[in-house]
C-alpha cells in the first residue's frame, strides 16, 4: 500500500464527516475520544497509530498531491473526494494498527539490537555501539539473550532459520522484506537511511515506511502463531490485550466502583470531557454496554434512527435536529449503535 | 606509577594521552581544576580514573542530551556499570528506582535543568558527591559561542552540595571565559591546565570564490581526487542534503546528516561513517559528538562557520591518529552575511524580550502561539528574573555585537596574509611555538601527502533480503 492509497482508503470511509486532519489524527494514533470514537463508527482499525512520528509536513504535503491529482476537492469544512478517488480501488493490506498500536517499533527495536548482537558475537566481535540507544529495550534485550544462551552457535542458527521460515510464510512483496532487513544492523553492516533506501529501491520515503509497518504487522501474526519459539518471545508486552487506551480502563475501574463521572473527574484531575470520551470509548468495545445511567431510550432512539435516516455521522447536524440531547449523548448513542 | 597501573588494569590503557596525567594528579589532590584539552583527546578519563578512587559519586553536568547519551554509552563499552543518566526523558517509575539508589552509582549525568530543580536537589543533597564535573563548561559564559542559560545555574546549587571539588572540562576557552567558569563555579585560584590548542597535524587551507555554484564545482571535483573519510560542514540543513545529492550523484558514498532526521537514521549514518561504508558526510553542525573515527582525512567547511572556536572544535574532528588531515575553508564574497544572519537568529529578539517581559506569568503560551521561539524564552527568563526590561534588551545587545565581533574574527581567517594557525593560536591567546613543515595556505601547502588512498574494503552490496540476512548473520 502506498501512503496515498492510505490516505484515500481512510478518507472514503469519512468522506464529507470529517476534516482533513482527522486521517493524520487516526494515522498518529492519536488517543482523543474523536479519533478512538471514529475507529469504531467508520471502521478503521487497521489504520490506526501505523505511523506514530508522522510529521505534519509531510501529511500536508501528501494532501496537496491529493488535491493536485484530482483525487479530493475543495470544500472548506470536510474532507471531499472526487468521484476518481471514490471508485478507485483500495488495495488489501495486512496492516493492523488497532492490534499493535505502534509497538511494532518495540518488536523491531529488540529485534535489531538481538541481530546486532548475534552479527558481531558470531564473528568474535565482544564490542559495538548498540542501534539503539533506549536503556530499556537494551536491558531487556540483554536479558533476552542471556535466557537463550546467545554465545551458543547453535541459538544463532536456530535463530536465523526462524526469521528466515517464519519471513518466507509473511505474504508481502520481496521488496518489502529488503526494507525491513535494510533497517537492521549487523557486523560490518549498517542499517539504512530512509533517504537511502527510497533511493535504492526507487520508492518515496514515506511509503517505505509504510511498508515496513506492513510487513511487521503481517510478519507479527504469522509469529503470533507460535511456531517461531525465539521471536515470539520478542512480542512480549507488544500487543495490547485490552483494545482499550488505558485511561479509559482506569475510569471503568471506578465506574464500577460506584463513582459518577463528575467524581472520576475529580478524583483523576481530568477534565469531565475526557471522562466522557472514556465512557464513549467503553460503549464501543462492549457489545454489552449498559447506557442507561447516561441517556433516556427515548433520545437514544431518535439519534440512531436519524443517523440512519439521514445517513450521517456528523454530530452538529444531529445536534441540530435533537437540541434536546447533549453532544456527549450523541456521541454515545453512535458508538453504542455498532 | 600507580596510576598507570590503575589505568591498565581499569581501562586496559598502558599510558596516559597528553594532559590526562597533570589533571588526574590535581584532582586526587583535591584541587579544583579547569582543564582545556582539545577535542578527541581523552578529556573524560580525567574524571573516570578518579571515580575509582575518591569515596563517593561523580557528579557531571552535561548539556545536551545527545553529549549525555554518548559519554553513558561509552563509559558503558568501557565496562563501567555504574552509570546513570538523570535528564527529562527518564520514566517515573525508573526515576523512583534510581533515587532510592542514588548514591551507590560512581558517574551520574544530569542535564543542568534537572540539577536546579527542587527535588532534585533534595535527593543530592542526601549523598556523598566527590566530584563534580562541569563538561563542556565553555557553555557557562555568556560571551562564548555556545551559550547556555542553564549553566549559570550550576551555582545555586553549589552550596546545596556543600561546595564539592570542582573539575571544569572544555576544548575551547579563551581567558575571557576561564574567568567566568570561575566566579560562576565560585573557585578561586583552581590549578589550570591549558593544552596547545593546535593540532600539529592538521592542515589549514583556504578557497575564494566567486559565487556559491563554483565552490560545488569545486567540492565535486576535490572529493574525487582526495578521498575521504571526510565531513563537509554545510550552514543549513538543506544545503547539507543538497550536497549530500551532488556526490552521491558523482558516485561517492555520501550521506546528510542533521537535526532535523529521524533519531534512527542519525544513529545509522553515524555508524556508517564509522564502518567505513561511507566516504563522505555532509552536515549541520549537529554531526561531531559523539563520532569517534581516528582516520578522518578531511574537513571541509562549505560555508563560513559562525566562530573560530566552533571551527576549530569540528576542525579537530580530522586526524585524531596523528596523520596528515586538510581543513579546507570555502569562501564566496558576501557568505559573511549568511553567517551573521545565522549568529543573529540564536540570540532573542527586541520583539520576544517585550513580548516576555509583558507577558509574565504565561511566557510558555507565548511559545506554543509561536510568537516566542523556546530557545529564545530560556534565554530571557533566566535575565527577566535579574534584570528590568531596560537591562535585559541592553544585555541582548552586547551579546549581538559579540556574535558580530566573532564573525569578524572568523571572515579575518579567510583574509589574512600571514600564517593561519598563528592567526588561530592568537585568537586563543596563545603562542605557537612552533609551525609544522606543512603548515598553512599562506605558508604553502604541500598536498601530495593528503592523496595517499585509504584502503577501503570492497564489499558487495546484498540485493535480496536473503542476502543481506545471510551478511547480517553469516552461517
Amino acid at each position: 500500500m502506498l501512503f496515498d492509497e492510505l490516505l484515500i482508503a481512510i478518507m472514503k470511509a469519512v468522506n464529507r464527516e470529517r476534516t482533513l486532519s482527522s486521517p493524520y489524527h487516526l494515522i498518529k494514533g492519536k488517543k482523543s475520544g474523536q479519533t478512538i470514537q471514529d475507529i469504531g463508527y467508520y471502521g478503521l482499525f487497521p489504520y490506526f497509530a501505523v505511523m506514530p512520528r508522522l510529521e505534519k509536513r509531510f501529511y500536508d504535503q501528501a494532501v496537496d498531491g491529493l488535491f493536485a491529482r484530482g483525487f479530493l476537492q475543495e470544500n472548506t469544512d470536510v474532507i471531499d473526494l472526487t468521484d476518481m478517488a471514490l471508485s478507485s480501488e483500495t488495495p488489501a493490506t495486512p496492516l493492523d494498527g488497532w492490534r499493535y498500536r505502534g509497538n511494532e517499533q518495540l518488536f523491531l527495536s529488540r529485534l535489531s539490537l538481538t541481530i546486532q548482537t548475534f552479527s558481531h558475537i558470531s564473528q568474535k566481535v565482544n564490542s559495538f555501539d548498540p542501534v539503539i540507544n533506549s536503556e530499556e529495550i537494551q536491558l531487556w534485550t540483554k536479558n533476552y539473550l542471556r535466557q537463550h544462551n546467545f554465545r551458543a552457535p547453535e541459538t544463532v542458527k536456530a535463530f536465523k532459520a526462524q526469521v528466515l521460515a517464519s519471513l518466507e510464510e509473511t505474504a508481502v512483496p520481496e521488496q518489502h522484506k529488503m526494507i525491513l532487513m535494510s533497517r537492521l544492523s549487523g557486523f560490518g553492516f549498517s542499517g539504512l537511511t530512509w533517504e537511502q533506501i527510497s533511493a535504492n529501491q526507487g520508492i518515496a520515503p514515506l511509503d517505505a515506511q509504510l511498508n515496513l509497518v506492513e510487513t511487521l504487522h503481517a510478519w507479527m501474526h504469522i509469529i503470533e502463531q507460535n511456531r517461531h519459539p525465539l521471536l515470539l518471545r520478542l512480542l512480549e508486552g507488544v500487543i495490547q490485550q485490552s483494545s482499550l487506551t488505558e485511561s479509559a480502563q482506569r475510569t471503568e475501574k471506578l465506574f464500577a466502583r460506584g463513582f459518577t463521572l463528575q467524581q472520576i473527574a475529580e478524583l483523576r484531575q481530568l477534565k469531565s470531557s475526557t471522562i466522557e470520551d472514556h465512557v464513549v470509548e467503553l460503549a464501543m468495545n462492549d457489545p454489552y454496554f449498559d447506557y442507561s445511567p447516561f441517556i433516556s431510550e427515548e433520545i437514544y432512539q431518535t439519534i440512531v434512527h436519524l443517523s440512519r435516516e439521514q445517513q450521517t455521522k456528523r454530530l452538529r447536524d444531529i445536534k441540530d435536529k435533537v437540541p434536546a440531547a447533549t453532544y456527549f449523548q450523541i456521541r454515545l448513542a453512535l458508538a453504542v449503535k455498532q | 606509577m600507580e596510576l598507570e597501573k590503575l589505568l591498565y588494569s581499569t581501562y586496559g590503557f598502558n599510558s596516559f594521552r597528553p594532559g590526562q596525567r597533570e589533571v588526574i594528579e590535581e584532582v586526587l589532590k583535591g584541587n579544583n581544576v579547569i582543564a582545556l584539552l582539545p577535542t578527541g583527546m581523552g578529556k573524560s578519563m580525567c574524571y573516570q580514573l578518579p571515580a575509582h578512587l575518591l569515596p563517593g559519586s561523580v557528579l557531571i553536568i552535561s548539556p545536551l542530551l545527545s553529549l549525555m547519551q554518548d559519554q553513558v554509552a561509552q563509559l558503558k563499552k568501557m565496562g563501567e556499570k555504574s552509570v546513570v543518566a538523570i535528564n527529562s526523558f527518564l520514566k517515573p517509575e525508573d526515576k523512583e528506582k534510581i533515587w532510592n539508589s542514588l548514591g551507590q552509582y560512581r558517574f551520574i549525568f544530569i542535564s543542568p535543568e534537572m540539577l536546579v530543580q527542587p527535588f532534585v536537589k533534595k535527593q543530592l543533597q542526601r549523598i556523598t558527591i566527590s566530584l563534580l564535573v562541569a563538561d563542556e563548561a565553555h557553555c557557562i559564559s555568556q560571551w562564548g559561542f555556545d551559550f547556555r542559560p542553564d549553566y549559570l545555574r550550576i551555582a545555586e546549587v553549589m552550596p546545596l552540595l556543600n561546595h564539592p571539588q570542582v573539575l571544569a572540562l572544555t576544548a575551547t576557552a579563551t581567558s575571557k571565559v576561564t574567568n567566568e567558569i570561575i566566579k560562576y563555579l565560585n573557585i578561586p585560584s583552581p590549578f589550570i591546565y591549558t593544552h596547545p590548542m593546535d593540532r600539529k597535524n592538521v592542515v589549514y587551507d583556504v578557497k575564494r570564490f566567486d559565487d556559491q555554484k563554483r565552490k560545488v564545482e569545486w567540492l565535486k571535483k576535490f572529493v574525487v581526487d582526495c578521498k575521504g573519510p571526510g565531513i563537509v560542514y554545510a550552514g543549513t540543513r538543506k544545503k547539507a542534503q543538497q550536497l549530500a545529492t551532488e556526490l552521491t550523484n558523482s558516485g561517492l558514498a555520501t550521506a546528510f546528516y542533521h537535526g532535523g532526521m529521524e533519531h534512527q537514521d542519525r544513529v545509522f549514518v553515524q555508524q556508517q561513517f564509522q564502518n567505513g561504508e561511507l566516504d563522505w558526510v555532509c552536515s549541520t553542525n549537529a554531526f561531531g559528538m559523539g563520532v569517534h573515527i581516528p582516520n578522518i582525512r578531511h574537513v571541509v567547511h562549505f560555508q563560513l562557520p559562525t566562530s573560530v572556536e566552533g571551527y576549530v572544535q569540528e576542525v579537530g574532528r580530522a586526524g585524531r591518529d596523528g596523520k596528515p588531515a586538510l581543513a579546507t575553508l570555502l569562501y564566496a564574497e558576501g557568505d559573511e552575511r549568511l553567517v551573521e544572519s545565522i549568529v543573529m537568529d540564536e540570540l532573542p529578539t527586541t520583539r520576544e524580550i517585550r513580548e516576555v517581559y509583558a507577558n509574565n506569568t504565561a511566557a510558555e503560551r507565548l511559545v506554543e502561539q509561536g510568537i516566542v521561539r523556546e530557545t529564545a524564552l530560556r534565554v530571557i527568563a533566566y535575565w527577566q528574573s535579574r534584570l528590568p526590561l531596560e537591562g535585559t534588551l541592553r544585555k541582548i545587545e552586547e551579546l549581538q555585537m559579540e556574535k558580530i565581533k566573532q564573525v569578524e574574527k572568523i571572515r579575518n581567517l579567510v583574509t589574512i596574509q600571514s600564517c593561519i594557525r598563528q592567526y588561530i593560536s592568537k585568537c586563543f591567546e596563545q603562542h605557537l611555538l612552533e609551525k609544522p613543515g606543512n603548515c598553512c595556505v599562506n605558508d604553502g601547502i604541500n598536498y601530495s601527502v593528503f592523496q595517499e588512498e585509504t584502503k577501503k574494503i570492497e564489499k558487495e552490496t546484498p540485493t535480496s533480503w536473503k542476502d543481506r540476512l545471510d551478511a547480517l548473520l553469516p552461517s
